[in-house]
């Protein structure tokens, strides 16, 4: 056991709030950034559940897609895209902030991630629906 | 360790004095480990990671989602039908895609939700303890798809 030794000058320690990071838009929105990584998160796990009854055979894998249609999960879907589209917005936007104005302009950066975006996007739908 | 190594000739700073001395001799700072010890310290590692799953949740989810959304909501359709999934899932590089996709952002997820216990939960304490559940969920969850990947 250690005992406190008195302290020879008082320290500042601003009391803060539990519910800070609720009180201005910034903060709000930092708060919905970092909470959208729970999102991405809930999406592995679905895709981890689809390989899991891919792997269990046929009929596992249909009873996965009947549940996939179940409107609750289309909502839940649903509320991950749009979290991970505001997730993909912050991250363009904060890989810019880092590497605009020392490589080129945070525009460009914005513009090139935005095409690249693109490109996959559309390389992806087409290996996942057409190939 | 530190003086232990033998100079052969004299900098420029041995000769100088005082202040001017400081300007111009080589730092005697802590010495660094080699790059790879320094690439394996668990920090920096799950920075990368946390960074690469940005990516993966950035570039390549919303689509995936997306696609996934719309097949579960119309009727079903050829592209997710049993023998097609399972022949697409069957080539490796395929595997490694999905290993990426799902694991990755895993890894983004334990580095954000870590801070996000902290800061918007208010836990102060327990840092180690948080730090070891956020990232070592993300490891399970990659070493669970592995195994699934090699079960299909």
């Amino acid at each position: 056991m250690r005992t406190e030794a008195p302290r020879r000058y008082p320290t500042y320690a601003p009391k803060v709030p539990r519910t800070w990071w609720l009180r201005t838009a910034p903060f709000r929105r930092f708060a919905a950034r970092e909470f959208t990584a729970v999102f991405a998160a809930a999406f592995s796990i679905i895709l981890l559940l689809f390989l899991f009854a891919l792997s269990r055979g046929q009929e596992a894998y249909e009873g996965f897609l009947r549940w996939l249609g179940l409107p609750a999960v289309v909502v839940l879907l649903a509320i991950i895209l749009v979290a991970l589209l505001y997730h993909a917005g912050t991250w363009f936007r904060l890989s810019a902030h880092i590497l605009g104005r020392r490589e080129a302009s945070r525009g460009a950066v914005i513009a090139t991630l935005v095409a690249i975006w693109i490109a996959v996007s559309a390389l992806a739908a087409w290996v996942y629906v057409a190939l | 360790m530190a003086g232990s190594a033998v100079i052969t000739e004299h900098s420029l700073g041995d000769i100088l004095e005082e202040s001017d001395a400081r300007e111009v001799r080589r730092s005697r700072g802590p010495r660094r480990p080699p790059l790879l010890l320094q690439l394996l310290r668990p920090e920096p590692m799950f920075w990368q990671l946390f960074s690469a799953g940005g990516f993966v949740a950035a570039l390549l989810l919303p689509i995936t989602v997306a696609v996934l959304l719309i097949e579960a909501a119309s009727a079903p359709s050829e592209a997710l039908s049993y023998e097609r999934i399972t022949r697409l899932a069957d080539h490796l590089l395929a595997k490694l895609y999905l290993l990426a996709l799902i694991s990755l952002p895993l890894f983004h997820w334990a580095h954000r939700f870590r801070y996000t216990v902290h800061h918007q939960f208010g836990v102060h304490g327990l840092k180690g303890l948080v730090a070891v559940l956020c990232y070592g969920t993300a490891i399970a969850g990659g070493a669970l798809t592995v195994l699934v990947l090699l079960g299909i």
